[in-house]
């Protein structure tokens, strides 16, 4: 996937929205900016397929050295697939964070959060804005 | 904050109302405690059947902790936590790992006025075992390190703009882990451990650019500690979660 054509949550969570079946089916993943930011990744903790999800709480956990560090959900929803191969091969998500390291895809059921999200101009000055 | 020596799930609990505080309020608490026995507390991500490998730890309380990381034997040690919000904090990046140096290069230049000379792991983590049970056998750049063996470590746990970081100073060996050294054997040093917790909240203010006043939990943070330790820390099915 583009990055510039993917929507940004302020903690850094990417999302690619795309119509399936008439329902809105919301790709998540974390950007490159986060992977690099977290270092040497060592243990991902990711939710069930079948899932509620709500928009701007955590659906799952990922531990870099000695760091522990809540996912958040974008979006509200249900969890409709899980990258289950990210488990064995974390590094996937610094590799290729917008394409094999997506993280989950998620029904939204509804518009909520969606307003929160960014366009990759204000994400790029956003993590400008945190690495001054 | 100084607290008194209290047992695993107390100490945990407060600790993740530090971070629920400054998440919260932005308000920035350091805490220095100790514990009431010999704890070991489990990394995060950590099997609880793991601590079988570790014979001389056995018998001794557990707990699991919300940070990452490798197994601690609390037992002749400095404990250390300190809950960070990255509001009202313009210019620091919010990853927060610029937040081991702050800690650890203040208790460094603490520790040096006891003449105690420790130095960073930086090129002494090669050829360690990243995933060794205890976490004073795994060694990270940040780490703390006397004749090659580690002597401060610190773990984190992120939670949006907001962190809790806790870590520990090996006074002495503990019976309860053996094969780690502490000051005291690495170089005959006693180091008063009053004296450390009344000199370096103060260094470490200065470090960070702040001012430090003595606290105290809030009736509101106790009642929330009590109900972590609760329905959380001091459950067996939190120790044993994975």
């Amino acid at each position: 996937m583009n990055p510039q054509e993917l929507l940004y949550a302020k903690t850094h969570e990417w999302v690619y929205l795309a119509e399936e079946g008439g329902t809105q089916v919301a790709t998540v993943g974390i950007s490159a900016f986060a992977v690099e930011a977290l270092t040497d990744l060592v243990y991902l903790d990711l939710p069930e397929v079948g899932r509620t999800v709500t928009a701007g709480e955590s659906f799952g956990e990922i531990e870099s050295v000695k760091a522990v560090s809540d996912l958040y959900s974008p979006l509200t929803g249900e969890i409709v697939a899980v990258n289950e191969e990210l488990r064995e091969a974390l590094e996937k998500l610094g590799e290729d964070p917008y394409d094999a390291g997506w993280i989950v895809k998620i029904k939204v059921s509804d518009q909520t959060g969606l307003d929160q999200l960014m366009d990759h101009a204000a994400y790029e000055k956003l993590c400008e804005e945190e690495q001054a | 904050m100084l607290d008194s020596p209290a047992d695993g799930a107390w100490n945990m609990a407060v600790d993740e109302v530090l971070l629920a505080t400054a998440a919260e309020t932005g308000q920035l608490t350091l805490r220095l405690y100790e514990w009431s026995q010999p704890t070991l507390s489990l990394g995060y991500f950590q099997a609880y059947e793991d601590r079988q490998q570790h014979a001389a730890s056995r018998k001794c309380a557990v707990v699991r902790r919300m940070t990452g990381g490798g197994a601690i034997l609390h037992d002749r040690e400095v404990t250390y936590s300190l809950g960070w919000s990255a509001q009202g904090q313009p210019g620091r990046r919010p990853d927060f790992a610029w937040l081991y140096d702050a800690v650890h290069d203040a208790l460094r230049a603490e520790l040096a006025g006891h003449d105690v000379i420790l130095q960073p792991a930086n090129g002494q983590v090669a050829g360690r075992d990243p995933r060794a049970f205890l976490c004073f056998q795994r060694l990270s750049p940040q780490d703390l390190v006397l004749d090659q063996a580690k002597i401060v470590g610190s773990a984190q746990r992120r939670r949006k703009s907001a962190v809790l970081q806790h870590g520990s100073l090996l006074l002495q060996t503990s019976s309860c882990a053996p094969e780690l050294p502490g000051l005291r054997q690495l170089q005959s040093k006693v180091v008063d451990i009053r004296l450390l917790q009344q000199s370096w909240p103060a260094r470490l203010a200065a470090r960070l650019g702040l001012e430090m006043v003595p606290a105290s939990l809030t009736d509101d943070e106790l009642r929330q500690a009590g109900e972590l330790m609760r329905i959380k820390y001091a459950r067996p099915a939190w120790s044993r979660r994975r």
